[in-house]
This record gives C-alpha cells, structure tokens and sequence, in this order.
C-alpha cells in the first residue's frame, strides 16, 4: 500500500513538474503582463465552439480552445493537442497521438483535470448528435468512425479520402466534464456561457456590461501567453468604437470602420494591419414567401440597387462590389462573371413578367397581395453606415414599387428570427469565410433547418449536385471549374442580392508588439504578443 | 512633392491654357490616374487631328505613358513567370488519367521564353506523343520543338520539323513567324507571314486569337514595328485565355500566354522611345523630354544613350531641381551597370546625405539599389530613418522603395512590413491612388509569404484596368486553391 502511495505521490511531482516546465517553455525575452481590451461589434451568443455560428464567438473561442492540429502563419498544418499523427496510404485513416501535457482550465472547486482521448471522442460525438445545435455536422460527414485506441491515441476512419482532410482536425476540442448534459449540446446548456478549454487564456468573468474578461493560463502546454488579460467589450456603434481606440479606451477595434480608415491612418500612435478576411454583405431572401421564390423577383430587387452608389457613399468607396457567392480575394471567385448592373428599369420590367401590377398606392401587387415585405438587421449592425445601407434600400426599392418595412432587432432575437424561426422577408447581414470558399452550408439544400446556414430555404437540385460533386472530388482543377460554375448559376439565381466586400483592417495601440493577425479566427497568434513592461496599464 | 512635379509637367506639356476638353489635358490626368491604356489611347488617336502646337506636347505625354506602362507589364511578367510558372508545374505533378496534356505546351514555351530550349525540348516531345490533340497544336508544337532543336544546334533536325509543319491556320502561320523571327532566318519572311495570318484571321470581323496577337507583336518588336504593334492591340481583349482544355463534364483548364507580358513590355518601351524622341524635337519640350528619354533608354534602349540624357539632364538648369537629382541617381545606376560599382554607391550614399529630407530621391536611390542587387549600407540607413521617423504620403515612396529592397533581398516579412506602410490604407489597391508597381511588388511580397488572398485583391482591382494581369489571377487562384489549409468554416457577422 505504502509503495503505491509513494508511486502515486511520484506521479503527482512528476505530472506538477511537467506543468510547471510546459508552462516555463516559451523561450522568449518578451514581458509577462498588462491588459489588452479591444472592441468588438456585439455580443456573443455563446461562449463554445460548437453552438456558435457568429465571428465574436470565434475569436473568443480561439483564446479558450485548441484543436488537434492547427494551422500556422505559413500555412502548414501543426500539432497542437496531437503532437503527432499518421495518414494510411489510401488516405482513409488518420491517427492522432496526443499530447500528454495538457490539462483543462480549472473550475472552482475541481481538481485540474488531464485532457486525453475521451475528450476528443466525446467531441466528436456530441457535435454529431442529432439534437446538438451546431453548424458543425456538414463538415464532419466525411468522418465514418472515430475510436479511441488508448489515453492517447484516436483515430478516425473516413467514408472517402478528401481534399485538405487534416486541417478538418483543427475543430476545438472540449472536455469531457465540461457540458452538463453528456450526450448533445445545447444553448440552454450553463457550459456554453462558461466554457473551460485547453487554450491560452481562460475565461474569468463576464462583467454586468457584457464585457468578457479572459485571463492568462499559467499552464498553458505552448508557454504562458504574455499578456495578462483579454477584454471584449462590445460596442453597438461603430463611430463610439473608433472614438474609444482614439482616447486610449481601448486598445484595438477588431475590424475598423472603413470610413474611419483615414483618421486611424494619420494617428502616429496606432498600428492599422490589414487581413484578408474572405467576407462579404448582403440582402438574403426567404425563399419559402413564395413572392420572393420567384427568382425574377429577387433579380428585380438586385436590379433596383445601386450598390456602387451605395459603397461609395456610405463605406467612402472602400470595398469592392462582387458578383456572387464567393468573396474576390478566394481562389473560387468567378472573374468572368460580372455583376448585375444598376437597371431599375429592368427592374420594373422582371416585375412585370413575374405578374405584378402597380396599385392604387403605387405599390406592386400579384393576385391581390402587395409586394410590401419585412427586412430584419441586427441592431449590432446599426452603425451609422448600417442604417444608411438599409435606408437606402428601403428607397431603391420604393421607386420599383415595393415596400419595405425596416425591423432592427437585438442580436440574439434576430439570430431566432432568422435561424431558428425563419420569420422573415429579407435580411442584411455578412458572411465570413475562411480559405476553403465552402459554401456548402449556404445553399444546400440539406441545410435547411433549425440553426442551419441555409436560412433562406433556398433549394436547387443542380446546386446542390454541384456541392456534393465538389466536396467528392480529389481533384483541384475540377473543384475549381464545379466552383466557377457554382458561382454563376448563384449570381443568376439570386438567392441574396450580393453586395461588396469591405476593406478590412485592424487597428491597434503601438505599445502591443509583434502582433500577428489569423485573417480568419484573427487571434490564433495572440500568446505570442506582448506589451513592453513601461506600456502596461 | 510629387505633385509639383506633376503639375510642373503638365504645365509644361499642356501649356498655361488648357481645357477640361482637350484629348492632351485629359490624357495627362489618365495618366496621373495610372490608367495607361486609356490615356495611350486617346493620346494616340488624338495625334492625327492635333494641331502643330500640341504635337509636342502629344507626344511627350505618350511617351511618358508608354514608359510607365513598360515598367509595369515588365514588373507583371516577372510575377506572372514566378506565379504562372509554378502553377503550371503543379498541375504537370497531376498528369496522368484525367490529367492536362497541354500543360507540357505551356510549360515548354515558358521554358523555351527563358532560353531553356534543352528543357522545353522533352515536354514538346512529349505533348506530341499525345492522343487525340487538335492538329493546330500539334503543329505549332512542332513549330516550337524545332527552334529548341535550332536553338541547340540541330539545324537538320528543325529542318526536318518545320518543313512537316502545315501551315494553312492563321495561328500555326503567326507561330512558324515567330519561330522563324526568333531564330534569325529573315529569309522565311517572318513579318509578312504574320501580316498574313493576322489578315485571314480577321476575316469577317474575327478578334485575333490571343496566340497569334502574341507572336505577331514578338515578330513585330522584333522588327521595331511599333505602330503596327499597337495598331493590333487597339481592340485586342486581353484578358483571354490562350487555349480552353476540356477534361469532362466538370473541369475545364485556362491556358494563357505568359509571353504576352513580355511583348507587351517591348512594345511599349520601343513607342516610349519613338514618341519621347519625336517630342524632344520640339525646343520648348527638349528638356523635359530628355529627362523622360534618359530613363526609357535606361530601361529599354542603349545604356550609352541614357548616359548622354541623364548627364545632360542632371546640368539642365531649367529642370526642377529634384529632377536633376533623380538624374544623378540614374547616373550612378548607369554606372553600377558599366561595372563602376563603388563609384555608384558613393554616388547614392553622397546624395542621401546632401538631401536627406528628400524621401523622393531617397526612394529613387534604393529602388535603384533594389533593381541592380546593389549594397549601399549607408543610404539604407538614411531611408530607413526617413521612413521610420516621417509621417504621412510624403513618406509612401521611401517605405515603398525599402518594401522593394527587401523584397529583393528575399527578407519578403519586411518587404511586406515597408511596402504595407508605403500604400495609402484609405484606398487601400486603388491604382489611382497607389503606384500599381507597388502593388505588383505587394503583391509578389504577399505570394511568397502565403497571403494569396491580398495578393488576389490586389489583381482583383487592378484587373479592371489592366485586364492582361488575368494570367496572373488564374495561376494564382490555381495556387491558392491547392495551399489553402482551412477546416471550411463560415460565421454570420
């Protein structure tokens, strides 16, 4: 009994050194300290990397969590909790070996806790389970098993080899005992609002403002990151986030303003990095109005809009006006196809041949039902620029004879309206892609659902043969040529008035060094940045 | 600075008295805007009708305009060979069943462009074993395996091929030109086989097929056929692919002609040349145009000839003095050239310290330095001061020249870092507000650090004025598309 005591005691310093030199590892000069808040566009939903579908989250989730492997600033894939891993010859199978380091953010009152291959199991089957609220399941169909071979070793076996299957891995990883329920995950769940991870930082509070504070791990298995604590504070406006960067409220803006752009850039005190984040802003429809199924409908409405106009005037023309559904920095966007022209007349004209006829009031009507719809904006997105865009709309619309009625609602109720309840006309909103340019979510029709992407309903039987044909082939060029056609059969379609893609840059105080920028998760990079020990708050 | 510079010349070009309607006004401001085609365009037209007066001026302006419009196709035909190049051996590596045949063609002339006719020979031989091809590629293939031979010493053997090339199609007759014009064998009439071809293949109204618009213009600057040259390219569309390779239902391959930068840029340094020394003519215009004729030659003509512009350029005391100053820089360029190389470096270092608070010149000094591979440790030290310490559009040029340094010296993070500093962040890949060779450079910069997405919008937005830069937005697509590492996420914001 006393010899496994002693073995027990052994492995306790053993394990409690090994933190302790993990955590020592980071072998830079750089400094230990200081706070970093930056501004973000709105609150996020949920906390996890499974629930959420929105950017917030993601950049929070990015602090908190890790992946298998991840992907570095050279694009190559890297170990994160799997140290290694092997690929069989066909391709079907891939062995992870994890790390046997890490250890999950303490909970108050909970002994620390090793992560280990039941995490990655259990992560793997929660995310696919039928009554998981996720966004996730249509990128991990590939996936035919995943088994646990011991403590430290998973494997997964795939129902066909893919395209870039390993960076599929870097989904994050949860904990086993994190969730209440065991079996499927929902947003009611509490650890979806306080989630623990494996990541640099950890979250300590979210404040009665709804900033969310993150705090350093000391026993992170890459190194302890080098500043102390990340804070998100949410701003509804966008000019007051600028303002706020400008007097030393916070100390970097995430995405800045386009028209904000030029003050930032004659400020000697700010760095403004760009990163290509693959994104783009839009009207989508709701397919299952059967006025707005009619595709010379939803043409019309693109018809009616001068986005240039628009671009022009309200985001100082900084951004690019796109053709369809992919961004133009992505290797799938179609450069042949060009966008609907600015055409209100043509716009009247598809009004006509769907069957409409002006009212008494001006307003087109069909078979006695006017043409007067519903547009839905997330009041995160009532920034100045915002209310412009949607405004204007409203009037281009207006002069066609269709009538708008705006609605601003708070995040979390639109995301409802949107994704769960389908109860709307028309929405604004944007897309942000990371360099896969898959849009599968966006327009298959498998998609439609609680919670999926595909909130329009939007259903096409070439489309979607097309998406599944893309996802099948091993082929790059073929990818590309089923994407360039993807492109133009959706810029035909109009499933979303496509509009632009916005100039992105962040903007941040000098005093926060080496800052590197993921153009997608953005803070994939951030336990290497550091404030001088003088600049620390 | 640059500015007053630009006003300096238009002044002097267009005279005090200029309309908001006048071809030569409106061209000087394309030109400020870097649209170089349309600006070349309306100038060009321009000429027949203009006035004795503004002749002058119409060709100072179009020689300016060709002048920038060489330097930038040669800076994109340097990309375009890095990029398309690559892309192209990636796509050999999936040959096989489903695979590209045409990509030996390409990849053979690419290779034959760069003088490499040993290693262009094989992929030739090989495309020719192929089953199936069209008879108009393979007979261009032959055409093309022939001057490798003839390249290589072979006489008999390309002979032997180019007599067994049936020369019926416009563009097999425009590929034997450019064969026969490569090779030097004035006695098969290059020229008037490429009249030919392009005449038959205009026939009833036909755009020229990108192919044979390339070697015909290859045969023309080869044979300082300027006007006939632009003449041809006037209506060309050059966005568009050379050859479309079907590989079923659902893969298609774009072919282009990378070789079309590179004539592009001979062709437009040799009308830089004709039109600056047809308005060096005018007295009130020598100056200037002498100025502008020191660099074209530098760029593309004799070095001799540039030495003798830029020496009387730099004693000219009725050009701005900041101009004298860049013809200094140039000076000591020429002489880094001739092999005078300590002399050069003294010269730029000795012109970093007499005018430091000029970031123009200073730009001009390391862009000089970047170009030639040269080391001036002391001049670097001044720039980067500059850039560091100065604030606002006054300072793009030098960051933007350092940018080109590194870039150069293949440290491509701090090629990045100066060249990101040296655009205006406001219009962030606006040509009319960026030097569209920093943005080429930027570009390049970002390619080789992985950011293919920057790189992508870059082109994406100088594609609209520029559409010959397709090629490069192909290749690059194709690139990214293979090296991209992403899990296939999407986020609403």
């Amino acid at each position: 009994m006393k010899k496994i005591w002693i073995a027990l005691l052994m492995c306790t310093i053993l394990f409690a050194m090994t933190v302790a030199s993990q955590a020592a590892r980071k072998g830079d000069a750089r400094q230990h300290g200081g706070t970093l808040s930056y501004g973000e566009y709105g609150r996020p939903a949920t906390l996890d990397p499974i629930t959420s579908n929105e950017m917030i989250s993601l950049r929070l989730t990015e602090l908190i969590f890790n992946g298998l492997v991840g992907i570095n600033e050279k694009q190559e894939i890297v170990p994160e909790l799997a140290e290694r891993w092997e690929i069989s010859k066909d391709g079907r199978t891939y062995t992870f070996y994890l790390r046997k380091d890490v250890t999950w953010h303490p909970r108050e009152g909970e002994a620390v806790q090793k992560f280990n291959a039941d995490d990655v199991i259990f992560t793997y089957r929660i995310m696919k389970h039928p009554k998981t609220i996720t966004p996730l399941k249509v990128r991990y169909e590939f996936i035919e098993t995943a088994e646990k071979l011991d403590d430290s070793t998973v494997r997964f076996t795939l129902k066909r080899p893919i395209l870039n299957a390993l960076a599929k891995f870097s989904f994050k990883i949860i904990p086993q005992h994190g969730p209440r329920n065991p079996d499927f995950l929902t947003r009611e769940d509490p650890f979806v609002q306080h989630p623990i991870g494996t990541g640099p930082y950890m979250l300590q509070s979210i404040t009665a403002d709804r900033e969310i504070v993150l705090v350093a791990n000391e026993n992170y298995f890459k190194g302890r990151p080098h500043i102390d604590r990340f804070v998100s504070k949410p701003f509804a406006d966008q000019n007051i986030m600028t303002q706020a960067l400008v007097y030393n409220a916070i100390d970097m803006i995430v995405l800045v303003n386009p028209r904000d752009i030029p003050e930032i850039q004659g400020n000697k005190n700010f760095i403004l990095q760009p990163y290509n984040a693959l994104s783009y802003s839009f009207f989508g429809y709701n397919m299952r109005d059967p006025l707005l199924a009619d595709k010379r409908v939803r043409k019309a409405f693109t018809c009616a809009v001068n986005r240039q106009e628009m671009l022009d005037s309200f985001f100082n023309g900084q951004g690019t006006i796109i053709s369809g559904p992919f961004a133009p920095g992505s290797w799938a966007y179609n450069l042949d196809v060009q966008p609907i022209p600015y055409d209100p007349q043509q716009a009247i004209k598809l009004l006509t041949e769907a069957g409409f006829t002006r009212g008494a009031d001006g307003i087109m009507q069909k078979g006695g039902k006017r043409l007067s719809l519903s547009l839905k904006v997330p009041i995160e997105k009532e920034s100045e620029a915002v209310k412009r865009v949607v405004l204007a709309f409203k009037n281009y619309l207006k002069n066609i004879g269709v009538e708008i009625k705006v609605e601003f609602k708070e995040w979390q109720a639109w995301k409802e309206d949107v994704f769960l309840e389908h109860d709307f006309d028309i929405i604004y909103a944007s897309w942000v892609f990371d360099d896969s340019a898959d849009i599968s979510s966006l327009f298959h029709s498998a998609e439609i659902g609680p919670w999926k992407n595909n909130f329009g309903g939007y259903s096409n039987p070439e489309i979607d043969s097309l998406i599944v044909e893309s996802k099948l082939t091993l082929d790059h060029e073929k990818r590309r040529t089923i994407n360039r056609k993807l492109h133009a059969l959706l810029a035909e379609e109009t499933p979303y008035t496509f509009l632009w893609t916005l100039t992105n840059y962040t903007a941040y105080q000098k005093k926060v060094r080496r800052v590197a920028i993921h153009p997608y998760k953005f803070f994939s990079f951030a336990d290497d940045w550091f404030i001088a020990e003088k600049e620390q708050k | 600075m640059r500015w007053f510079l630009m006003s300096a010349v238009l002044f002097t070009i267009c005279g005090a008295a200029y309309a908001a309607g006048d071809p030569l006004t409106h061209g000087m401001k394309l030109y400020e805007q870097r649209h170089y085609e349309e600006a070349a365009s309306l100038l060009r037209q321009s000429l027949a009708t203009a006035g004795a007066d503004r002749l002058g001026g119409i060709n100072l302006a179009l020689g300016m305009t060709y002048l920038k419009s060489a330097t930038l196709h040669r800076e994109l035909q340097q990309t375009s060979a890095l990029i398309y190049y690559d892309y192209l051996k990636r796509l050999g590596t999936g040959q096989g069943k489903g695979g590209s045949h045409f990509v030996d063609l390409y990849l053979a002339e690419l290779l034959l462009d760069n003088d490499k006719p040993g290693e262009a020979a094989p992929l030739l031989e090989r495309f020719l074993l192929g089953e199936n091809l069209p008879a108009k590629y393979l007979a261009i293939a032959k055409a093309e395996l022939g001057l490798c031979y003839h390249l290589q010493g072979d006489q008999d053997k390309a002979k032997q091929l180019w007599e067994a090339v049936v020369a019926t199609d416009p563009e097999v007759q425009g590929a034997l030109a450019a064969v026969f014009g490569r090779a030097g064998m004035a006695e098969r009439e290059p020229l008037a086989m490429c009249d030919k071809a392009v005449a038959a293949a205009k026939k009833g109204g036909k755009k020229i097929p990108m192919r044979l618009l390339k070697d015909a213009l290859a045969v023309y600057t080869s044979l300082s056929q300027t006007d006939k040259g632009l003449d041809l390219i006037r209506n060309a569309d050059l966005r568009t692919y050379s050859y479309e390779e079907k590989l079923g239902k659902n893969k298609t391959i774009y072919f282009y002609d990378l070789a079309l930068l590179e004539v592009l840029t001979k062709l437009y340094g040799q009308a830089a040349l004709t039109y600056l020394a047809r308005s060096a003519a005018d007295p009130k215009l020598r100056e200037t145009a002498e100025y502008y004729l020191g660099e074209a030659h530098y760029r593309f003509g004799s070095l001799e000839q540039a030495s003798r512009f830029s020496a009387a350029s730099a004693a000219a005391g009725k050009l701005p003095a900041s101009y004298r100053g860049r013809a200094n820089v140039r000076e000591a360029a020429i002489l880094f050239r001739q092999g005078h190389r300590a002399e050069a470096v003294k010269e730029w270092e000795g012109l970093a310290l007499k005018q430091p608070a000029d970031p123009e010149l200073l730009a001009e000094a390391v862009a000089a330095c970047a170009e030639l591979r040269a080391e001036a440790p002391k001049l670097l030290q001044r720039a980067t001061a500059a850039a560091e310490s100065g604030e606002g559009k006054k300072f793009f040029s030098v960051n933007a020249a350092l940018g080109g340094y590194y870039l150069s010296r293949k440290n491509y993070a701090k090629a990045v870092t100066f060249m990101e500093a040296g655009r205006d962040k406001g219009n962030k890949n606006k040509i009319e507000a960026n030097d569209p060779l920093l943005l080429v450079e930027l570009a390049e910069a970002y390619y080789r650090t992985k950011k293919f997405s920057e790189s992508q919008e870059i082109y994406f937005e100088m594609g609209k004025q520029f559409p010959q830069v397709r090629q490069i937005q192909d290749a690059l697509q194709g690139i990214y598309s293979r090296e991209q590492k992403s899990a296939g996420d999407v986020r609403i914001f």
